[in-house]
């Protein structure tokens, strides 16, 4: 293992972003986001999470992929990509999970090119959680906050520097690239880093516990539930807004639409949300999910039933920014703690 | 306050149990200390429901926004109200989106609810179990212990200006009158007022570049009361779908036009803002604009006065196309 | 360069464009450079792209056996059907695809085929009634039943009034929903006259498609005649933008209903959400 300086980091910065776009937590106006990095940013290693998780860069809230122009009746159709190699830096890896997840989506056959030629073209650099959220709930997925399986390279915060690992090809290839920044970590630095893992994750589990955050026989029990009166009880108060699904790292519908001027444009995908009135609103005037209660069921379903059918995994990591974030508190975590409840009570 | 919460149990399941109303609409506790929620209680006696009706300071949800769905599938339904669910509540009415007389207004008296970010700024939300209100005080609740602190330094901007924390309307008061105190809310306006058009432009490019168009802004609302509104229909699409700057800018310009002079200041689209876009503010300079052009005009104080910009006079001596 | 960009459709033509009905009308298209876009199964569909208007889904209504081209019966109902109604012969548009199972042609071989269909409905139904009658060695006895509100509004009439019933060992029973004049054939809503004429369950398979309701009358009444969910086969609709099961908009439970349907038998509906 490796170790960097914290004052060091600006020239870790400068020389990432001179060889690819360098994606980091930025704050602005008290939002921390991810952000192609630029001198003179702020940026913020300490937020837990930022308000948008880090999908966006695998998978951008709009991406247009096709360029064309109608001249009388001929139609000219080019593909249209934005290439170039990039570094996430600072995905935690509750975030690194959930792009797992997206992978399971879109790279199961047939093959998404559009988002496998991201995930190819990234490194993702995750750094580890010191002190979790009172949102957080990531152990009840069998996630641990001080480490990510997925990121090519696992960064810990030790106070005055990080603790590096390189885990895939691409990891170590980065790491080869920035060795000039880095040392050798001594052993009871790697020691003392896993500790605080093994503390940190301890520490989450038994607070999700308590909560009653726990996941396990849920997707089994919403296998009978979909005419169940636990979804009266959620629907009411949701406002029927997208923050959730925009909001969530697993969250991944989305639409295509065409955008031009006179006969010339282009066509993208973008971020859609199940949450919206006009998701499934056919052009017939049909619409299979009409009210908010049916919006509703479908999301948590689709989370906590649906995909767990298709990947055997919860399209959950427990990063609580619906915890945090719904305006009335309509979350996933207490659909979690009610639908467990369902199947102790029928016990 | 928890007196105040005991009485709104006992009203609720009285008026649910005589058949007064077929709901009730009030807050509850989530499992974490921000969490108070929007709580909906039916049947006869709200099926022993009532008992879980809270007031603490994080009832901050809007409710009168809920009768635009609520309302049509009922009889008469029961809402508690605060300063600011008051103002919602009439401008509905005056909106024409609800019916005085089947809703029974239980009025309760504000004194400000708490921002849970300025909590966590203040480095006081690790380990919280409860934050309870004690007067001018702050109890903030522990494993270890308690702590307090002055109120004043956590609640809501938009309670710190609030100039109604007392409901304008209500069929029945809770509690004695909250001390009315407000800041000047217009000071972020001033401020904005002083910066050239391009500063201004780039302030707002900056908000606006941050939307994930998550819509909560426009939901949140009680006065975006349109039973469609033009964002939603498909066709033919008015705003793109593309999360690029002009088409925020077009939705967000809309959305505040649209309100201008039926905005409450009810400051519930910048709570419920993901992304921090002061959209109050925005809402507050045609407040401000209204009041110098128009007279001062409060919107959803009385729901008889008649609106600045929906009234036509033909004595108007303003030319239709006059800029 | 793209790189399987599933989701960049290829140029082709509309080589002619027949009216049908007073909203229906049929589209063959075919590459730039002649034959069909697309190899597919029957009961498959494709995305046709009419840049700048956009993108929609419908089932390809010719059958695989028809090599030169692809055809599509499009009924107006929104901004891209709109449009495509306004064009003419010649015009490009884009076409990818084929998506979806397609009818479970192995499922079909040597049973007695009862098709019902209603409206436009008759589309997705079409493409296999001719891909059978190509191969009519494979199949048993073929009954359609067709009907729409008026006669009018009745599609494909040289097949459905022609070649269908002189094709061997078919029957096709038509109706309209209203007297009409000049139409001497049977009035009545489709699900009726299907339990009038009667079918015996044995070794036949029923292939539905219509109006949702009147799905849902067929469903009932083939119970009554002793169909079981297994032997009856039907395709659904709903909104979809990708075509390939992940842009999550034709969710229906763990099935997508672009890549896992839209072909479902109805044993299998059952074990699925009734949101369709």
């Amino acid at each position: 293992m490796k170790k960097i300086v914290k004052d060091k980091l600006p020239s870790l910065w400068e020389q990432l972003s001179s060889q690819a776009t360098l994606f980091l937590p930025v704050e602005q106006d008290g939002v921390v986001n991810f952000a192609p990095w630029e001198e003179g940013d702020s940026v913020n290693l300490e937020a837990l999470n930022t308000v948008v998780p880090p999908k966006n860069v695998v998978f951008p809230q709009t991406e247009t992929y096709m360029r064309f122009k109608v001249e009388n009746d001929k139609l000219h159709i080019e593909p249209f990509e934005q290439n170039g190699p990039y570094v996430l830096f600072g995905a935690r890896p509750c975030d690194v999970a959930g792009i797992t997840l997206l992978d399971k989506v879109f790279l199961q056959e047939p093959e998404d090119g559009l988002y496998s030629r991201r995930r190819r073209e990234g490194t993702v650099i995750s750094v580890a959680c010191n002190e979790p959220d009172a949102a957080c709930f990531c152990t009840s997925f069998e996630l641990e906050p001080g480490m990510a399986p997925g990121a090519d390279i696992m960064v810990w915060d030790m106070g005055d520097y990080l603790l590096w690992k390189a885990q895939s090809e691409k990891g170590e290839k980065l790491t080869g690239s920035v060795e000039n920044l880095l040392q050798e970590a001594a052993e009871e630095e790697q020691k003392a880093a896993m500790e605080l893992k093994e503390r940190v994750t301890a520490k989450e589990a038994a607070a999700a516990q308590e909560m009653g955050w726990d996941p396990s026989g849920v997707k089994e029990t919403l296998k009978d539930m979909f005419d169940s009166d636990i979804w009266e009880q959620f629907f009411r108060r949701c406002l029927g807004c997208g923050i959730c699904t925009y909001i969530c790292p697993t969250c991944h519908c989305f639409d295509i639409q065409d955008y031009s001027k006179d006969q010339e444009g282009g066509r993208f995908r973008c971020w859609d949300s199940c949450m919206f009135a006009d998701f499934t609103l056919m052009g017939s005037g049909e619409n299979p999910r009409p009210t908010r209660k049916e919006r509703v069921r479908q999301r948590f379903m689709h989370k906590l039933c649906y995909y767990p059918s298709n990947f055997g995994l919860y399209a959950c990591v427990g990063c609580g920014r619906c915890v945090r974030k719904c305006p009335v508190n309509l979350d996933i975590a207490q659909v979690i703690k009610e639908v467990g409840g369902v199947k102790s009570g029928s016990e | 306050m928890k007196q105040l919460a005991e009485i709104m149990k006992d009203i609720a399941a009285q008026s649910l149990s005589r058949g007064e109303v077929d709901l009730v609409i009030g807050w509850q506790k989530g499992p974490l200390w921000w969490q108070s929620y929007p709580a909906f209680i039916e049947g006869n006696e709200g099926n022993g429901e009532t008992g879980s009706l809270t007031w603490d300071s994080f009832c901050v949800p809007n409710l009168s926004r809920y009768l635009l769905e609520e309302l049509p599938e009922r009889k008469k339904v029961a809402l508690f109200v605060k300063g600011c669910d008051a103002l919602g509540f009439n401008q509905i009415l005056q909106d024409k989106r609800a019916e005085r007389e089947k809703v029974v207004l239980y009025g309760i008296p504000c004194t400000g609810l708490v921002d849970p970010d300025k909590v966590e700024s203040a480095g006081l939300g690790r380990g919280l179990l409860e934050v309870k209100r004690d007067g001018d005080e702050l109890v903030f609740v522990y494993d270890s212990g308690e702590q307090k602190a002055q109120a004043r330094d956590f609640l809501y901007d938009k309670c710190l200006t609030c100039r109604y924390p007392n409901p304008v309307v209500y069929d029945q008061m809770l509690g004695e009158a909250a001390p009315v105190q407000p800041e000047e809310r217009f000071e972020s306006v001033q401020e904005l007022e002083k910066m050239d058009a391009d500063e201004r432009f780039a302030y707002w490019a900056r908000q606006f570049s941050r939307c994930i168009r998550c819509f909560a802004c426009r939901n949140a609302c009680p006065a975006c009361s349109c039973r469609e509104c033009i964002f939603d229909i498909p066709e033919p699409r008015w705003l793109g779908k593309a999360n690029e700057l002009s088409e925020t800018q077009f939705y967000q310009i809309i959305r505040a036009y649209h309100v201008a002079g039926r905005c409450v200041d009810c400051g519930e689209c910048t709570r419920v803002c993901p992304v921090n876009i002061p959209l109050q503010e925005l809402n507050r300079k045609f407040i401000k604009d209204i009041n110098e052009l128009y007279g001062e005009y409060d919107a959803g104080v009385d729901p008889e006065q008649e609106a600045p910009l929906v009234t036509y006079k033909t004595d108007d001596p303003a030319a239709f196309t006059e800029s | 360069m793209a790189q399987n960009n599933l989701l960049l459709p290829q140029v082709a033509v509309v080589e002619e464009i027949s009216t049908e009905t007073s909203d229906i009308k049929t589209f063959k298209v075919a590459s730039q450079g002649g034959g069909s876009p697309l190899e597919f199964l029957p009961g498959q569909c494709a995305m046709l792209s009419l840049p700048p208007v956009g993108e929609a889904i419908f089932s390809i209504t010719s059958s695989p056996t028809e090599k030169d081209y692809l055809e599509f019966s499009i009924k107006k109902t929104g901004s891209v059907t709109n449009f495509l109604h306004e064009i003419e012969e010649g015009y490009q548009l884009g076409v990818r695809g084929p998506y979806g199972n397609g009818f479970p042609l192995e499922m079909l071989k040597g049973k007695d085929l009862l098709f019902i269909g209603g409206g436009i409905g008759l589309a997705p139904l079409r493409s296999l009634i001719n891909y059978c009658l190509a191969n009519r060695g494979d199949y048993g006895q073929v009954d359609i039943v067709y009907g729409a509100r008026t006669p009018d509004d009745l599609v494909q009439r040289a097949e459905i009034f022609d070649n269908w019933p002189r094709a061997s060992n078919t029957n096709v029973y038509l109706t309209v929903d209203v007297e009409w004049e000049g139409w001497d054939g049977h009035v009545g809503f489709v699900p009726q006259y299907m339990e009038e004429i009667g079918f015996a369950p044995e070794n036949r398979i029923a292939v539905t498609c219509g109006p949702p309701i009147m799905i849902k009358f067929v469903l009932e009444g083939l119970e009554r005649m002793g169909f079981k969910p297994e032997q009856v086969i039907t395709t659904l609709e709903l909104k979809m933008k990708c075509g390939v099961g992940k842009c999550g908009r034709c969710n229906l439970g763990d099935r997508y209903v672009c890549k896992d349907g839209p072909v479902f038998t109805y044993a299998e509906l059952l074990n699925l959400p009734p949101e369709y």
